[in-house]
């Protein structure tokens, strides 16, 4: 089963307080964890709001807004995307994310992610063409493309 | 430059109500058309927040919150991460995102952190070590 672990802003986070290099280490090494128990498919860390947008959508019309945007609650600071056997495991990864810089609080959300077979076979038989495995894959290309002409 | 492109929880996605065929097909067509030019990294959608918890960490303390959480406003739904060269480019497209019924909802673009954008806590071992994650992971897909 594949969870993203989304790491709630803050305040701190929203005035672009960036990580000491204590915690960019913690971090690291949690990410390396991740790897190591062979769950880490990938995360991200956002800028703040500030360098965002938002897109209103509607019938007709489709708004731009610029960034910030002062609900933090409504914003994540960041994720990452791991496969594990259950929630309960997902949570315990949840739990050992590092959150220093005498600031200890945060919220992560675990959120269960769609597979192809989630969605019936009569809704879209076309579905396995468009399938998130056929994304990753192509994305993996992609990055691997990337990765290997930077290096 | 890279950008995470969320879009936002409604009652619908919430309530578990799947993609019709019409959107799937369209939406697979918009995927498709990104692979193709080169920006989607990668793209998910998210069960509801019911299927979800939260962790709050305060102090020592965590507490295990299960879902659903009642505020859609402050839900994620799915997300790509696109390689663009802008934050307009990124606009651009997001604007061409499917809608074939017609719902109203939201996309929220935002930048990704590139290594430079952490300054000097971001030692070269650092970055080392994420390069060779990112690479494994790579490897991986």
């Amino acid at each position: 089963m594949r969870f993203m672990i989304l790491r709630k802003a803050d305040q701190n986070m929203e005035t672009g307080a960036l990580p000491s290099e204590e915690l960019l280490a913690a971090i690291g090494k949690y990410n390396d964890d991740m790897r190591a128990a062979g769950i880490l498919l990938g995360g991200e860390w956002l800028l703040p709001s500030a360098a965002g947008t938002r897109i209103h959508v509607s019938r007709d019309k489709r708004t731009a807004t610029d960034g910030p945007f002062a609900e933090v609650k409504e914003l994540i600071a960041g994720f990452v995307l791991i496969e594990v056997d259950s929630k309960e495991e997902a949570i315990a990864w949840a739990k050992r994310c590092p959150t220093m810089d005498g600031h200890c609080e945060a919220t992560m959300e675990v959120r269960q992610v769609f597979e192809a077979s989630d969605f019936p076979a009569a809704l879209a038989p076309g579905l396995t063409r468009h399938a998130s495995a056929k994304v990753a894959s192509d994305a993996g290309k992609i990055v691997a493309t990337q990765t290997a002409t930077v290096s | 430059m890279r950008f995470m492109v969320i879009i936002k929880a409604t009652k619908d996605t919430e309530d578990g109500v799947l993609p019709s065929k019409q959107l799937l097909t369209e939406m697979g067509k918009y995927n498709e058309d990104l692979v193709k030019a080169g920006i989607m990294l990668a793209g998910e959608g998210l069960h509801p927040s019911s299927r979800g918890a939260r962790v709050k960490f305060s102090g020592e303390k965590q507490t295990v919150i299960d879902g659903p959480f009642a505020e859609t406003k402050e839900l994620i739904a799915g997300f790509w991460v696109w390689k663009v060269n802008s934050l307009g480019e990124a606009i651009e497209w997001a604007k061409r995102c499917p809608n074939p019924e017609h719902n109203d909802f939201e996309i929220e673009i935002r930048q990704i952190f590139s290594p430079e954008d952490f300054g000097e806590a971001f030692t070269p071992e650092l970055r080392e070590q994420e390069d060779r994650l990112r690479a494994e992971i790579a490897a991986k897909q």
